[in-house]
């Protein structure tokens, strides 16, 4: 997930825009158009859930299975990025801790949404499970952000960012990995196998290797021209073709960003590729992402059943004590968390990524066809943004982050933990 | 800034044509039970078609007994030959032992007069279960089966997905029988206070009604008996309490007919372009009766 984080002068950076210009950079620049999108589905379906429904069942597949490859491709390209030497997610050491506390998070996730369905006897709903690996790193990152606003950053290296930012973002990318090799194969409306895909995705990959030595510098030829050959290659063979670009990304333009924050670009600098193209991807995810809200989050009030409890307390419960669980596991085997970070922070943290929202309605739609079970589980997705209010209740009473008790410093200035 | 206008309505083309393309359409039957060739047409004389309607039975509890009982007793007035089953056909974890209490024991009388019953399943309902033999669901989620001048149409409405779909659509185009009734578990007309109608059902399923000239559907879920006015030609019921009862049904104007303070099941017989139906509580009280015509054949 990318998170274009607004220089503080943004708004001195684009002096000529118009006041709705900078309110659609804000909305974008923290992620609000898919809440938007979301809302606007909600209360719509509410209101008049006839029109509702036939315009988001037209709109559906080429939202989720096409514009929803763009939001996913600038997340790969994202990770792709960080993976390079120098960068947060080069070091192996640093993805262990949060590898294991994922893998608990979502096995303890899963457990518990088995438990209750098969409480409430509604055994369909097993093979669901996949919705509670489902994080919104988005909501995870801004959330975390805004608990450790005032925290103190690590002691050393001067970078202004609490390790609790990259240790729940890396929590939160191993989660969803996990969701999505699950439902890979599981595409509900991928057409019947019918070959011959392996020579397309060959052929993608092959254009994209000849663009890339070519030191063609604009992205759109790979993503349309090398995307749309992978992307109809995973649709003929049965795979989620909103993961068309991840074996495309490797090969286009790259540049090295700054080091103080995971997952925040440096501003743009137009015409400058490829730094610019990332803002301007960035935008198109964003249009992908409202549809997305707005196609998926339509569910009407009473449509809640054991789906939407199973997946709420699978996401709120289940994987923030499996969290808290794997961390202790990685401590008991002798590893190590990030400095600035113990047990209670690890809690707060577990809570903020408990939101599955837009990676759970994702795999939600991926699992099921649209009707009342999907709805049950959508409903569970949405209503899973209580780990918003929770993680600050949760950090306000174990006095994490913005939230620590002041203390007098020796030298009589006040202090944050 | 005009890459990026070029760009986004680039975007913009694609995923609409796509959406055009997902528009309700005809579209050829894919996986699903075979349909068969279209049958000849039917012989002039045809007898009655009497069955019985249950939904949300499952129980094995005594109010699900009870329903039973007065099923049989009905059988005197109605012979009834089959029974519609409108899935949560068994609450419990499907077993052996389960199977027995829920359906079982509680349909002996039935089975034993050789009743068979066509089920369709529920939220409720174990995906194998349609591989219980006496379900009548030959191993099918969904299914289509004619007696006489009638065709029935079985679907499962967890997984409406597009192969079920298309199938639908196939087999209902393919249809030359009189009557054509559809059977299935979530409701897209109910004024249970609880679920209520399924408008995202009624969305996807409605049409298809229309075009092809549904008569009668059957749904449960809502545990409550109710009968709606005739909607583009189709009459709509609930009957999701012929086991699990839950007070509560929202007024419209749209109901016909609504009851709520008992367990109870239907009775339905077709006599060429007539429909009759009764529906009959545990205790053997009528609440609601009457009749449908069939319009021309389609």
């Amino acid at each position: 997930m990318a998170t274009h984080v607004m220089p503080t002068d943004w708004r001195h950076a684009v002096p000529t825009r118009s006041r709705a210009a900078g309110s659609l950079h804000y909305l974008t620049g923290h992620y609000l158009l898919l809440p938007l999108g979301a809302a606007v589905a909600f209360v719509w379906a509410n209101v008049d859930g006839f029109s509702y429904y036939t315009v988001a069942h037209a709109l559906a597949f080429p939202v989720n299975a096409i514009a929803m490859a763009l939001f996913f491709g600038l997340v790969a390209q994202e990770i792709f990025e960080e993976t390079a030497p120098g960068r947060a997610l080069h070091q192996w050491s640093r993805w262990v801790v949060p590898m294991i506390a994922a893998a608990a998070g979502v096995t303890v996730g899963a457990i518990v949404y088995g438990l209750y369905v098969e409480w409430k006897l509604e055994p369909m709903l097993h093979v669901t499970w996949p919705v509670v690996a489902g994080v919104d790193v988005a909501f995870a990152y801004f959330v975390v952000k805004a608990v450790f606003h005032r925290s103190a950053g690590p002691p050393k290296g001067g970078h202004n960012v609490h390790p609790a930012v990259p240790f729940a973002l890396l929590l939160a990318l191993v989660s969803n990995v996990i969701g999505v090799v699950v439902i890979a194969p599981v595409f509900a409306n991928a057409a019947e196998r019918t070959g011959g895909a392996a020579v397309l995705m060959a052929a993608a990959i092959g254009v994209a290797w000849w663009l890339q030595r070519r030191h063609v510098k604009q992205f759109w030829p790979y993503i349309w021209v090398a995307g749309g050959l992978s992307w109809l290659a995973l649709y003929l063979e049965g795979f989620h073709p909103a993961l068309a670009l991840l074996p495309i990304i490797p090969f286009m333009p790259h540049a090295r960003r700054r080091l103080d924050e995971l997952f925040a670009d440096e501003a743009d600098q137009r015409g400058a590729t490829p730094r610019h193209f990332e803002h301007v991807w960035h935008y198109h995810a964003q249009a992908a992402l409202f549809l997305f809200g707005l196609v998926n989050a339509g569910v009407v009030l009473t449509g809640y059943g054991t789906g939407t409890w199973a997946t709420l307390a699978a996401l709120l419960l289940g994987r923030t004590a499996g969290i808290a669980i794997g961390v202790g596991l990685a401590l008991a085997l002798g590893l190590t968390l990030p400095a600035n970070l113990r047990a209670r922070e690890v809690i707060v943290i577990a809570l903020a990524v408990s939101v599955g929202f837009t990676l759970s309605l994702f795999f939600a739609t991926t699992l099921l066809p649209p009707g009342p079970q999907l709805a049950e589980l959508k409903l569970g997705a949405l209503l899973s943004l209580l780990g918003v209010p929770l993680t600050f209740i949760a950090a306000r009473l174990l006095h994490v982050g913005r939230f620590a008790r002041a203390h007098v410093h020796p030298h009589g200035k006040h202090r944050g933990a | 800034m005009f890459g990026l206008f070029v760009s986004l309505s680039l975007l913009i083309a694609v995923l609409g044509a796509a959406a055009v393309a997902e528009m309700p359409q005809s579209t050829a039957a894919q996986n699903g039970p075979a349909i068969g060739p279209p049958p000849a047409p039917p012989p002039a004389a045809l007898q009655a078609v009497r069955f019985a309607v249950i939904g949300d039975n499952g129980t094995g509890d005594q109010p699900e007994f009870d329903v039973a009982r007065q099923m049989v007793a009905s059988r005197a007035q109605v012979p009834f030959d089959f029974v519609l089953m409108l899935g949560d056909n068994l609450y419990g974890r499907p077993s052996a032992r389960e199977f027995d209490d829920a359906f079982a024991r509680p349909y002996k009388p039935l089975l034993d007069a050789g009743v068979r019953f066509h089920a369709i399943l529920g939220n409720h309902d174990a995906l194998d279960n349609r591989l219980y033999p006496l379900f009548g669901m030959d191993g099918q989620r969904y299914y289509t089966w004619a007696r006489e001048n009638t065709r029935f149409f079985g679907i499962d409405t967890n997984r409406l997905d597009d192969a079920q779909m298309a199938w639908l659509e196939n087999a209902l185009k393919r249809s030359f029988e009189r009557w054509k009734i559809v059977y299935f578990h979530h409701a897209i007309y109910s004024g249970g206070t609880r679920h209520g109608s399924n408008i995202e059902l009624r969305v996807r399923l409605e049409p298809l009604f229309v075009r092809y000239g549904v008569n009668v559907v059957f749904s449960g879920h809502d545990h409550i008996y109710q009968r709606f006015k005739p909607r583009k030609g189709i009459t709509y019921f609930v009957e999701g309490a012929s086991g699990k009862l839950r007070k509560g049904i929202n007024a419209s104007a749209e109901s016909a007919a609504a009851f709520d303070q008992d367990q109870s099941f239907m009775l339905v017989e077709i006599a060429g372009a007539e429909l009759t139906f009764r529906t009959i509580t545990r205790t053997g009280r009528v609440v609601d009766a009457g009749a449908i015509g069939a319009g021309p054949t389609s």
